[in-house]
C-alpha cells in the first residue's frame, strides 16, 4: 500500500499530526527510531499557557491550541490528565509589578482572561508562597496535562482511526522520485510508500532534513526539573517568577537581585503539582548539545530558587532531577510548512519549550495545510522559507 | 537469577506506586519494550525509591513477555540524587560525594 502521509516523529507534535490527519480520513503512517514519547515529550514540564506568550500570533496559537485540550479531554477515552489550574506569575518588586500590570492589560485588551491579584488575593490562592511577593498576572484558563500521556492519547485515538506505527523503526533513505518529489521512506523493516513524509522530529528534524539535502536551523536546548516525594499539597496553580520574564526582554535592562549561581544557570523559578501528589520545580536551559545529564550545581540553583518563592520546601525531598532538549530555533517561532523545493515534504517542528502547549493546534494546522484547506491562522510566519539560505542547499 | 515461573498477576511489583505484575505486563502489551518505556505507561519505579526494588523485577517480567535477554531490558536512566535529599539541603550546595 502507498500510504497518504507518514509522519516522522511520535513526540508531542508527531502524534498529534498524525492523529489530525486521520481525522481527516488520511492513510498515516506514524514512524520513530524510539518509542512513543521517548524524547523531548518526557522530558519537560507539564502545562500549557498562554500566559508565557507574546502578544498577537503566539497567543492567539496558544490559546487556539488549550481550547482544542479541552475538546480533547471530552472526547478522548485516554485520559492524558487535563487539568485546568490556571498560573499565577509572581512579582518580586514594583518595578515587576508595573510590567506585569500592563502585559497583562494589553492582553486582558485582545480579550484574554488574565488580571493582576494582589499581595492579599495571592495568599489566599497559594498561602505557601512566600510573604514578601507584591501580587501577580493570574491567567485562570492555563492548563496542565501529562507530556507523554498526549502522546500516547493521540495515538490510541488516531489507532481507532487507522493509525498505522511502526516504532524503533531507524530510516536510512527518504527516496524520491525524478521530479523530486516524495516517494518512500527506506526503513530497517522495510520499505514505507508514501505520498508525502512530515518531518516532525524535534531536535532530531535537521538529522531528518539532511536524508532530503535540507540545512534545518533547529538546535538542541536543555531543560532540567527537579521532582519530590509524594506530598502534602504546597501548590494549587502553576506558579512562575515574572522577573525570569522581564529579565528576557531585551529592550529593558533589567536583572534580577539573584545569586551567581542563580544567574549563571538562568534558572527561572517554576512549580506545579501533579496528579502523582509530586511537585515539579524548574527550571533552567542552557545549551550543552544533546548531553542531557543532571548538573548538580544546576540542581543547586534551581532548589535555591525553588526556596526563595516556597519556602516549605526546605523540608521536603527532591527524589530525581531530570533533564532534555528543546528543539530551539533562533527566532523562537515553530516551523510548521511545507517545503517548497520537495513536493510532498512538510516540516512541523522547533517549539523549543511550547511543544506541549502547541501539539493540538500544530496538528490541526499541519492536517489543514496537507488537505489544501485555508489554515485557521496565517502560518507565512511560520514558512520553512524565511530560511532562505537554508533551503538553497537542498 | 532470572526466575522461570511467572509472578501472578496481582503481585505488588513497585511498591512505592502500588504497581502490580499484571499492570506491568499490560504495559507491555501496549508496546512498553524496556524498563522506561513500563515506566511511562504505569509509572513503576517513579515513586521514592526510584526503582531500587522493582527495576529488576520489571526487567525480569520483560525478559519473560517478550522472550529477550536482560541486558535488552536497559534501566532507568541514572539520575542524581541516589537518595532522596531535601530541596533545603540541595540548595546548601552538595559536594558530588553527597549525591
Amino acid at each position: 500500500m502507498i500510504y497518504d502521509v507518514t509522519v516522522i516523529g511520535a513526540g508531542a507534535i508527531g502524534t498529534s499530526v498524525a492523529y489530525h490527519l486521520c481525522q481527516k480520513g488520511f492513510s498515516v503512517a506514524l514512524i520513530d527510531h524510539g518509542d512513543i514519547a521517548n524524547g523531548s515529550s518526557s522530558h519537560c514540564d507539564a502545562v500549557a499557557l498562554i500566559s508565557d506568550k507574546a502578544p498577537g500570533l503566539d497567543t492567539q496559537m496558544g490559546y487556539a491550541s488549550i481550547q482544542h485540550y479541552g475538546e480533547l479531554a471530552k472526547t478522548f477515552s485516554y485520559d492524558f490528565e487535563y487539568d485546568r489550574k490556571g498560573c499565577l506569575y509572581v512579582c518580586e518588586t514594583e518595578e515587576e509589578y508595573a510590567a506585569a500590570s500592563a502585559y497583562a492589560k494589553r492582553q486582558a485588551s485582545d480579550g484574554y482572561d488574565m488580571h493582576m491579584v494582589d499581595a492579599q488575593t495571592l495568599q489566599e490562592m497559594e498561602p505557601f508562597l512566600a510573604k514578601d511577593l507584591l501580587g501577580g498576572i493570574w491567567t485562570p484558563g492555563d492548563i496542565a496535562v501529562c507530556p507523554y500521556k498526549v502522546c500516547f492519547a493521540f495515538v490510541e485515538e488516531g489507532k481507532k482511526q487507522g493509525l498505522q506505527v511502526y516504532p524503533y523503526t531507524h530510516i536510512s533513505r527518504i527516496r524520491l522520485s525524478a521530479d523530486h518529489a516524495v516517494e518512500a521512506v527506506e526503513t530497517d523493516r522495510g520499505d514505507i510508500l508514501t505520498k508525502r513524509v512530515i518531518n516532525c522530529a524535534g531536535v532530531w528534524a535537521p538529522d531528518v532534513g539532511r536524508l532530503v539535502g535540507l540545512e534545518i536551523p533547529i538546535q538542541p536546548r536543555k531543560g532540567m526539573n527537579l521532582i519530590s516525594e509524594p506530598t502534602e499539597r504546597i501548590v494549587w496553580h502553576k506558579v512562575m517568577e515574572f522577573g525570569y520574564m522581564m529579565s528576557k526582554f531585551e529592550s529593558i535592562n533589567f536583572r534580577r537581585n539573584v545569586s551567581p549561581l542563580v544567574e549563571e544557570y538562568n534558572v527561572a523559578f517554576n512549580i506545579e503539582y501533579t496528579k502523582a501528589d509530586n511537585i515539579l520545580l524548574g527550571g533552567y536551559r542552557g545549551f550543552r548539545g544533546f548531553d542531557v545529564r543532571s548538573e548538580l550545581e544546576a540542581m543547586q540553583a534551581i532548589a535555591e530558587r525553588g526556596i526563595r518563592f516556597y519556602p516549605c520546601l526546605k523540608e521536603i525531598n527532591c527524589i530525581r532531577s531530570y533533564a532534555g532538549v528543546r528543539p530551539y530555533v533562533k527566532d523562537h517561532l515553530p516551523i510548521v510548512s511545507a517545503v517548497d523545493t520537495i513536493p510532498g515534504f512538510y516540516i512541523a517542528a522547533g517549539h523549543e519549550g511550547d511543544g506541549i502547549c502547541l501539539s493540538p493546534i500544530t496538528g490541526k494546522l499541519m492536517a489543514q495545510l496537507v488537505a489544501g484547506e485555508p489554515t485557521d491562522f496565517d502560518i507565512q510566519k511560520l514558512s520553512f522559507s524565511r530560511f532562505a539560505n537554508a533551503q538553497q542547499t537542498a | 537469577m532470572m526466575s522461570r515461573e511467572k509472578f501472578p498477576d496481582d503481585m505488588l511489583v513497585c511498591r512505592c506506586e502500588e504497581i502490580t505484575a499484571g499492570e506491568i505486563r499490560q504495559a507491555i502489551r501496549e508496546g512498553a519494550r524496556d524498563v522506561t518505556g513500563v515506566k511511562r505507561r504505569v509509572r513503576a519505579g517513579m515513586g521514592p525509591c526510584q526503582g531500587r526494588t522493582c527495576e529488576k523485577l520489571v526487567q525480569q517480567i520483560l525478559c519473560q513477555e517478550l522472550h529477550i535477554g536482560p541486558r535488552q531490558t536497559g534501566r532507568s536512566t541514572a539520575r542524581p540524587p541516589v537518595r532522596p535529599v531535601p530541596f533545603g539541603e540541595l540548595a546548601e550546595g552538595v559536594s558530588k560525594n553527597d549525591l
